[in-house]
C-alpha cells in the first residue's frame, strides 16, 4: 500500500521499463537479424536445401502471433472475470461449482484436441485457433479472479454493504481494487501460457510463429524450428516482464 | 425513533429472532447484550436492512424501512462494527469520507467534515488523515471506524460489538470517549455486546436477549436491582452484583457534605465523580473506613464513610 502511495507520486520513468524494453528490442532485432544469419544456421542443419524460413516474413508472423493471442486473451479476460463476478454475486452464487468445474475442464483438454474439434465448426485457420486459445486461457482468470473476490475480508465487504454502496459501487471501488494483483497474476499466466500454445494454431493453418516449427519438423529441418521457438520464447519474456512491470505498480 | 413490531427472522428451520419488540427513542443509548447466538447481532442488522427481517415490522421515525430505498436507507444510518471493516486501499480521510461522498457532497464540504470528525474523535488530521489502515492500531482504527460512521452525520447509529477485539485499556477509553459524544450528539444508537459490564456502563437501557427472545429490558440499576431471571442474574455475574452496582453510583450520591462533617486530615481521598466500587476500593487498599471526598480541583467537599457506602440506596 505504501508503495502504491509512492508510486503515485513518482513521475512514470521509461528506465523502469527497460527490462521489458530489453526483451523487446531482443525481438526485434532478431526478427531484422534472422535473414543475414544464413552461415549460422547453416552450421545447424546442413543438409537443407533452405535454412532461413521465407514462407512469410518473420515480422507478419510475430504480429500475427500477438494479434491471435491478444484477441484470445480480451476475449478469455471478459469471459473469465466476467463468470468469476457472477458466481460471487448472491444471486450467482449457485453456478459457482459449475463455473469452477467447466474451467478447469477447458485446461485439462488438450489445446489440440480442441483444435481437431473444432475445425469442423469453423474451419481451418485464426478462429479455430483463437477458440482454443481462449478455453485454454480461460482457467488460469476464472480461478485466479474467484481467489481475488474470495479473500477479500468478508467485514469490509459487510461495512462497504452496511454504509450503503450499492452492488456496483462494492465491486468496482472495493472489490476489483483489492483482487487487483491477484487477478492481474491470473491474466499474466493465462497470456503466457497462450503465446506458447497459439503455435500449434499453426498445424490447422493460422499466421503464427508455430509455422516455421512446424515446417521444420514435417521437412527435419533444424534451423527452421529454431528461428520460431527462438521468437515464440523472446516474446512470451517480453510479455512476460511488461506484465511484472505493470503488477509492481498495483 | 425506531421500532420494532413482533419481528422475527427465520434463516432455513432455524428461528434466529423470535417476535421481539423493542422501542429505542430518540438520543437512547440501548444496548443489545446476550450470549453468542442469542440473535442480538441478527437483530441489529434487521434495521439497516443487511439481513431482511421475516415477519413483524421495523420502523424508523413511524416509517416502514421497507418503504425507503434499501442503500438510502443504510447512507441515514451510521454503521460500526467489530473488526472496523476499514477498507485497506483508502487513506483514512477517504475511508471517513466515504458516505458523505455517496451522498455526492462537494469535494470541500467532505474534506471539512472529515477534518472535523477526526478532531472529534483525537486523531490528528495532520497526521492521520493520509495514513492507511494497516499503519493504525487497533484503537486508532476502531475511531477511525467510529468517525466514518458518523460522516454524514446520521441520527441511528449501529454498532455491533465495536470494541470487542480491543484491549482491556483501549476499550475502556474508547468507552469514556463513546459516553463523552453521545453527552454531546444525543444520537439514537443500538449496541451490541456479549460484555455486560460494558453494557452497564454504556446503556441508558439494557436489553437481554436469549435464544432470540427479549429476557428482560431496563436500566443498569434495574436490572442489577432485580434481575427477571436466573439467566439476567449469572450474566450479570452473579453475587459480582453488588460490586457492579457500586460501579454504576456516584459517591456524590452517598457522601455527606462539609457542611455536616470534619474530614480527617488523614484519610486518603476520592474524587466525587468516582464510583462506589473505586471508593470501597480504596477503604479496603487503605485499611480505612472513612474517605475525604473532593472535587475536581482536589478541594475537598466532604466525606464518605463505610456506613454511608452500604446504606441502601435512597
Amino acid at each position: 500500500m505504501k508503495r502504491l502511495a509512492e508510486s503515485m507520486w513518482q513521475r512514470p520513468s521509461l528506465w523502469e521499463w527497460w527490462v521489458p524494453l530489453a526483451w523487446l528490442a531482443a525481438l526485434l532485432g532478431m526478427v531484422l537479424a534472422i535473414p543475414w544469419l544464413e552461415d549460422v544456421f547453416r552450421q545447424i542443419a546442413p543438409n537443407s536445401r533452405s535454412v532461413i524460413y521465407q514462407r512469410n516474413a518473420f515480422l507478419t508472423l510475430v504480429v500475427n502471433h500477438m494479434a491471435i493471442v491478444g484477441v484470445a486473451s480480451l476475449v478469455a479476460i471478459i469471459a473469465g472475470v466476467g463468470a468469476a463476478v457472477m458466481v460471487t454475486r448472491s444471486w450467482g452464487r449457485d453456478f459457482l461449482p459449475l463455473v469452477a468445474q467447466l474451467a478447469s475442464m477447458g485446461q485439462t483438454f488438450p489445446p489440440v484436441a480442441v483444435l481437431a474439434l473444432s475445425v469442423p465448426m469453423l474451419g481451418f485457420g485464426t478462429e479455430p485457433t483463437i477458440v482454443a486459445l481462449v478455453l485454454y486461457g480461460l482457467l488460469p482468470i476464472v480461478r485466479n479472479t474467484l481467489v481475488g473476490l474470495q479473500g477479500i475480508d468478508a467485514d469490509v465487504l459487510e461495512a462497504a454493504r452496511g454504509m450503503g454502496m450499492s452492488g456496483g459501487q462494492v465491486l468496482w471501488q472495493v472489490e476489483f481494487p483489492l483482487a487487483l494483483t491477484v487477478i492481474v497474476a491470473g491474466i499474466r499466466t493465462s497470456v503466457t501460457i497462450n503465446i506458447a500454445t497459439a503455435a500449434i494454431g499453426s498445424t490447422i493453418g493460422a499466421k503464427t510463429l508455430g509455422e516455421p516449427i512446424i515446417a521444420g519438423i514435417v521437412n527435419g529441418n533444424t534451423a527452421y524450428i529454431l528461428q520460431g521457438a527462438l521468437l515464440i520464447a523472446l516474446l512470451a519474456l517480453c510479455v512476460d516482464s511488461a506484465f511484472e512491470r505493470v503488477s509492481r505498480h498495483l | 425513533m425506531i421500532e420494532l413490531q413482533e419481528v422475527s427472522k427465520v434463516f432455513g428451520r432455524e428461528r434466529a429472532v423470535d417476535g421481539i419488540s423493542l422501542t429505542v427513542a430518540n438520543g437512547e443509548l440501548c444496548v443489545l447484550v446476550g450470549t453468542s447466538g442469542c440473535g442480538k447481532s441478527t437483530t441489529l442488522r434487521m434495521i439497516n436492512r443487511l439481513i431482511e427481517h421475516s415477519a413483524g415490522q421495523i420502523l424508523i421515525d413511524g416509517r416502514q424501512i421497507r418503504s425507503f430505498n434499501e442503500q438510502v436507507l443504510r447512507r441515514r444510518i451510521g454503521y460500526a462494527i467489530q473488526n472496523t471493516g476499514l477498507f485497506p486501499h483508502w487513506s483514512v480521510a477517504r475511508n471517513i469520507g466515504l458516505v458523505p461522498r455517496l451522498l455526492k457532497w462537494m469535494p470541500a464540504r467532505i474534506d471539512v467534515r472529515v477534518t472535523e470528525l477526526m478532531e472529534l474523535l483525537g486523531l490528528d488530521p495532520a497526521v492521520f488523515a493520509e495514513k492507511m489502515p494497516a499503519q493504525l492500531s487497533g484503537g486508532q482504527a476502531q475511531r477511525v471506524g467510529v468517525a466514518r460512521a458518523l460522516a454524514a452525520d446520521p441520527d441511528i447509529l449501529l454498532m455491533d460489538e465495536p470494541f470487542g477485539a480491543l484491549d482491556p485499556i483501549t476499550r475502556e477509553t474508547l468507552q469514556d470517549e463513546l459516553l463523552r459524544l453521545q453527552s454531546r450528539l444525543r444520537k439514537t444508537i443500538v449496541f451490541v455486546t456479549h460484555d455486560m459490564d460494558e453494557a452497564l456502563k454504556l446503556a441508558d437501557r439494557i436489553v437481554v436477549m436469549s435464544q432470540g427472545r427479549i429476557v428482560q429490558q431496563g436500566t443498569p440499576q434495574a436490572l442489577l436491582r432485580e434481575p427477571a431471571n436466573g439467566f439476567v442474574e449469572s450474566l450479570l455475574g452473579g453475587a459480582d452484583r453488588g460490586l457492579k452496582q457500586a460501579g454504576l453510583t456516584r459517591v456524590a450520591a452517598r457522601m455527606q457534605p462539609l457542611g455536616t462533617s470534619r474530614p480527617s486530615r488523614s484519610d486518603p481521598s476520592v474524587g466525587i465523580d468516582d464510583s462506589l466500587r473505586l471508593a470501597l476500593s480504596l477503604m479496603l487498599w487503605h485499611h480505612c473506613e472513612s474517605l475525604t471526598v473532593v472535587d475536581g480541583t482536589g478541594r475537598p467537599v466532604g466525606t464518605l464513610s463505610l456506613h454511608d457506602l452500604l446504606k441502601a440506596a435512597p
